[in-house]
C-alpha cells in the first residue's frame, strides 16, 4: 500500500496543483471579475479614454497612461457591483479546428468592433473589453467556453458561438444563466426560440436564398427546370437547399428535378453533374461551401453547362475564385451582407478591414462586427437611464438584454432590428454576380439592383 | 465554490462520460480487439435519447407536462418542467439493448476480421451511421435534433447519473478481469491460437467483449445527448473514437483504471490550460500562450506521453504488490 501511494504521489502533487489552479480564478473574482489582466487603472475621464482607444488592443490600456499616476481602482463596494471598467463584453467562437475558417473572420470582425467602438467614446466613456474564449469545433467546447465567459469573466453579454449546432448546446446555459447572446452566424432554424436571452444578426436562409431566384429569372425569364445540389453533411447546406426547393416549387412555380446530393469533403463531382446535364436544366442551384460548391461548379462548366447558376450562402466568399476561376464568372449569389454598401459605418468598416487583412471584408466578418454593435449600443442606452456601475452583473445583463431587443441598429449590415422573439429584423439583402478578371484568378463581385 | 461548479460543471461530468468512452474502447482491447465501434454506439444511444425525449415523449407547454401518447392514446404524464429521471434510465435500457442487439450483428461477421482490418471494418461502421444519421427525416438530417429536455435544474445534477454508472462500470470491469471471462479475454489477447487449443471459444468471447463496449457507450450517449441539450451527425464521429484511443493508450490500456484516468485527465487538460490563463497576474505572453496555445500543449503533452509512458501512465505493476499475492492462491484454487 505504501508503494503503491509513493507511486501515485507525483500524480495526486500534479492534479491537486492543477485543480488548485481551477479554483484560483474563483476565489478572487468577487471584487473585479471582469478584468483578466488584472491592474485596472481609473480612466473614467474622455481624455484618458482617447489614450486607451488608441491603442491597438485592450492590453495595452493598462500601460498607455503616459506619466500619470495610475490609482487602482480595483477595490470596488459591494460583491456583484461592477467595478469601474472596462465593460466586458463576451466573444467565443471557433477560433480552432475545422471550423477556423469561419471563427477568424469573426475574430477579425470583433476586432475591427473593439477598436472602432472605442475610438467612438466606448460606453458613455468606459471601455469596452472584449473577452474571448475559444469554443473549437465542437458543442462541449461551446459549453465550456460560455460557462468561463459567464461564470470567471462576469462578462455582461456573449457573441458566438459559430455554429448552429453549437448554438443549440451553448445558447441553452446563457440562456438559464440569464445572459443575452447574439449569435453571429448562427442561421438554422430554431435559434432564437431557444430562450428570451437568445437573438442573432444572421438573417435566417429563408430569408435571404429567394432573392437570388428572383434575380436569376430577371436575368432570364424563360427559365423552367431547375436543379438543385446541395452537401448532405453540412447543417447550413441542408436548411438552405430547403428554401430554395421551397421558392421554386411554391414562389415561382418552377419544375424541380431530381435533387442531387454531395458531402462537403468530395472532389470529385463528375457523376452528380452529369445527371444533372443529361436533364437539360436551365437554372442549378447550388448549397454547399467555397472549396465543394467552387469545384462543383467548375466541373459543372467543363462538362458543357452554359445555363445560370445561383450560389447559396457558402459561396459568398473570395475564397472561391482559385477554386473555379475562370468559371466561378457569372455565378450568382445571395448576400446577407455587401461590402459595397455605402454607409457611414460600413464604409469606416471596410477600410478597417482593408487595412487589417489587404482584401475585402465577407459576411462573417460583417456580422460579427454587428453582433458587438448591438450590444455597444444597447449598453450604452442601458448606461444613459441608470449608469452600468451602480448595476449588479445580474440586474445589467437583463437590463442590457430587454435593450437590445428594442433597440434599431445602422450596422454595416444596413439597418438591422429584432423581433421580440430575438430574430433579426434585416431590409436590405444583396444579391451579386461574379465577375473574374481576364487572368481568370481574381475577380469581384457586382451587386446587381 | 459555487463558481467553481457553475464553470466546471459540465465539464465534470463530460470528462467522467470521456471516462466511460475510454472504458467502452478498453472492453474489446481486453480481449484484443482494437475496434473503434464506440463512437458508432455513442452516437445512437444519443439519437435513441433525443428522439424518445423530443419525438416519443414531448413536453406539452399546454399542459407543462411530458406527455407519452399512442396514437390518441395517453400512456403516461410527468408534470414539470424538468425531464423526468425514470425516462432517462428508460432510454439508457433501450440504448443499451439497441446498442447490444446491433454489436452482435455487427460483430458476429467483422470479429472474424482481425487487427488492421477489424479496425478498418469498425471505422466503416462508423461512417455509414454518420451518413444514414445525415440522410433520415427522423434524425433531422445535418442539423440534428435541438431542445432536448433537460432531467435536472443544473450540469451538475447530472452528477447523480453519471457517478453511480461511472463506479458501477468500473466495478463490473473490475470483477471481470478476475473471472473465468475476463481471463478468458486476457488469454485470447496474448494468444489466440493458445486460448483456442485451451478450449476458448473465441467468437463468442470476442464478441461478448465488442458487445459489453458497444452498451457502455450507448448508454453514455443518452446521458450525453441530454446534457448538451442538442445530438447531431457531428458527435461520435471517427475522429473522436481517435480521441478515446488516445484516452487508453495515454491512460493504460493493462488496467481499467488506465482508461478512467486517461479519460477524465485528457479530457479536462485542455480547459484546465484555459483556466490556467485566467489567473491574476500571470504575464500576459504567458496567458495568451497558455489560452491560444492550449491545444498545441495539448498536443505535445500527448506526444511526450507516448514517448516517456508508452504503457500508459497507470501501469498494472502500480499494484503488483498485490496481485503477486493473489495470483499464485488463485492458480492453487483452479
Amino acid at each position: 500500500m505504501r508503494r503503491i501511494v509513493a507511486r501515485l504521489s507525483p500524480l495526486l502533487v500534479i492534479g491537486t496543483w492543477l485543480l488548485m489552479a481551477c479554483g484560483a480564478p474563483t476565489s478572487s473574482t468577487t471584487g473585479t471579475g471582469a478584468t483578466t489582466s488584472s491592474t485596472s487603472s481609473d480612466t473614467t475621464t474622455p481624455a484618458t479614454m482617447t489614450t486607451t482607444g488608441g491603442g491597438a488592443t485592450a492590453s495595452s490600456a493598462t500601460t498607455t497612461e503616459g506619466g500619470t499616476t495610475t490609482n487602482s481602482a480595483t477595490t470596488t463596494g459591494g460583491t456583484t457591483a461592477l467595478s469601474g471598467d472596462p465593460v466586458p463584453l463576451g466573444v467565443a467562437v471557433a477560433e480552432t479546428s475545422n471550423t477556423a475558417a469561419l471563427g477568424q473572420e469573426q475574430v477579425i470582425g470583433v476586432t475591427i468592433a473593439e477598436k472602432y467602438f472605442n475610438d467612438h467614446g466606448g460606453i458613455n466613456g468606459r471601455p469596452l473589453k472584449i473577452i474571448r474564449q475559444d469554443t473549437a469545433g465542437d458543442e462541449n467546447g461551446a459549453i465550456n467556453a460560455f460557462n468561463a465567459l459567464i461564470n470567471q469573466s462576469k462578462v455582461l453579454g456573449i457573441v458566438g458561438p459559430t455554429l448552429s449546432q453549437q448554438a443549440f448546446a451553448a445558447d441553452k446555459i446563457a440562456d438559464t444563466a440569464k445572459v443575452p447572446v447574439v449569435g453571429p452566424s448562427n442561421t438554422a432554424k430554431g435559434i432564437p426560440q431557444i430562450g428570451p436571452y437568445v437573438a442573432r444578426v444572421s438573417a435566417p436562409v429563408a430569408v435571404v436564398a429567394p432573392n437570388a431566384v428572383k434575380a436569376a429569372l430577371k436575368q432570364n425569364p424563360q427559365i423552367k427546370k431547375v436543379a438543385v445540389l446541395f452537401a448532405q453533411n453540412d447543417a447550413f447546406s441542408k436548411s438552405e437547399t430547403g428554401t430554395f426547393q421551397q421558392t421554386i416549387t411554391k414562389t415561382a412555380g418552377l419544375q424541380l428535378l431530381p435533387v442531387q446530393t454531395f458531402q462537403t469533403t468530395d472532389t470529385d463531382f463528375t457523376s452528380q453533374a452529369t445527371s444533372v446535364l443529361n436533364q437539360n436544366p436551365d437554372l442549378v442551384i447550388i448549397s454547399g461551401l467555397a472549396v465543394d460548391g467552387g469545384n462543383l461548379v467548375k466541373q459543372l462548366r467543363e462538362l458543357g453547362y452554359k445555363g445560370l447558376i445561383i450560389g447559396g450562402n457558402g459561396f459568398n466568399t473570395p475564397n472561391i475564385y482559385p477554386v473555379c476561376k475562370a468559371q466561378c464568372d457569372g455565378l450568382l449569389i445571395a448576400q446577407a451582407y455587401s461590402y459595397e454598401l455605402v454607409t457611414p459605418v460600413n464604409t469606416d468598416f471596410r477600410k478597417s478591414y482593408q487595412d487589417l487583412q489587404k482584401r475585402e471584408p465577407g459576411q462573417l466578418a460583417a456580422q460579427a462586427f454587428a453582433g458587438v454593435q448591438v450590444f455597444v449600443e444597447a449598453m450604452r442606452e442601458v448606461d444613459k437611464a441608470t449608469p452600468l456601475k451602480g448595476l449588479s452583473v445580474e440586474a445589467a445583463r437583463t437590463a442590457i438584454n430587454d435593450q437590445l431587443l428594442k433597440g434599431k441598429y445602422q450596422t454595416p449590415l444596413g439597418p438591422i432590428s429584432f423581433t421580440p422573439e430575438g430574430e433579426v429584423i434585416q431590409n436590405d439583402f444583396y444579391v451579386a454576380q461574379v465577375k473574374m478578371n481576364a487572368d481568370g484568378a481574381t475577380g469581384k463581385f457586382v451587386l446587381l439592383k | 465554490m459555487a463558481v467553481f461548479f457553475a464553470t466546471y460543471g459540465s465539464l465534470i461530468v463530460a470528462m467522467l462520460l470521456a471516462a466511460m468512452l475510454a472504458l467502452s474502447l478498453y472492453l474489446p482491447l481486453l480481449a484484443g480487439q482494437l475496434s473503434l465501434a464506440s463512437p458508432g454506439f455513442y452516437a445512437l444511444g444519443g439519437y435513441v435519447a433525443a428522439i424518445i425525449s423530443t419525438r416519443v415523449v414531448p413536453f406539452d407547454s399546454g399542459a407543462q407536462a411530458y406527455i407519452w401518447r399512442m396514437g390518441t392514446h395517453e400512456v403516461a404524464r410527468f408534470s414539470g418542467p424538468l425531464y423526468p429521471v425514470s425516462l432517462l434510465i428508460v432510454e439508457m435500457l433501450v440504448a443499451g439493448v439497441l446498442s447490444a442487439v446491433l454489436a452482435i450483428v455487427l460483430g458476429l461477421p467483422a470479429l472474424r476480421l482481425r487487427g488492421i482490418y477489424l479496425l478498418l471494418a469498425t471505422i466503416a461502421f462508423v461512417q455509414i451511421l454518420q451518413v444514414v444519421t445525415q440522410v433520415l427525416d427522423l434524425t433531422g438530417g445535418a442539423i440534428g435534433i435541438f431542445n432536448i429536455p433537460q432531467p435536472f435544474a443544473s450540469q451538475l445534477g447530472y452528477a447523480w447519473v453519471v457517478v453511480p454508472l461511472l463506479l458501477l462500470s468500473a466495478g463490473f470491469v473490475y470483477r471481470l478481469e478476475r473471472i473465468r471471462i475476463g481471463r478468458a479475454f486476457t488469454a485470447i489477447r496474448e494468444d489466440e491460437l493458445a486460448a483456442a487449443a485451451m478450449g476458448i471459444n473465441l467468437a463468442y468471447h470476442k464478441v461478448l467483449a465488442f458487445t459489453m463496449g458497444a452498451v457502455l457507450a450507448g448508454i453514455v450517449g443518452v446521458i450525453s445527448a441530454h446534457s448538451i441539450n442538442t445530438w447531431n451527425s457531428r458527435q461520435g464521429t471517427f475522429d473522436a473514437g481517435i480521441t478515446y484511443l488516445a484516452f487508453v493508450l495515454i491512460g493504460g490500456s493493462r488496467t481499467f483504471l488506465g482508461p478512467i484516468i486517461g479519460g477524465i485527465v485528457l479530457y479536462a487538460l485542455p480547459e484546465v490550460l484555459r483556466g490556467l490563463a485566467a489567473i491574476p497576474g500571470l504575464p500576459l505572453a504567458l496567458a495568451q500562450l497558455l489560452k491560444d496555445g492550449r491545444l498545441i500543449m495539448y498536443g505535445l503533452l500527448l506526444v511526450l506521453g507516448t514517448i516517456f509512458f508508452p504503457q500508459g501512465l497507470i501501469r498494472p505493476n502500480l499494484f503488483r504488490h498485490r496481485t503477486v499475492e493473489a495470483t499464485p492462491r488463485k492458480i492453487e484454487q483452479q
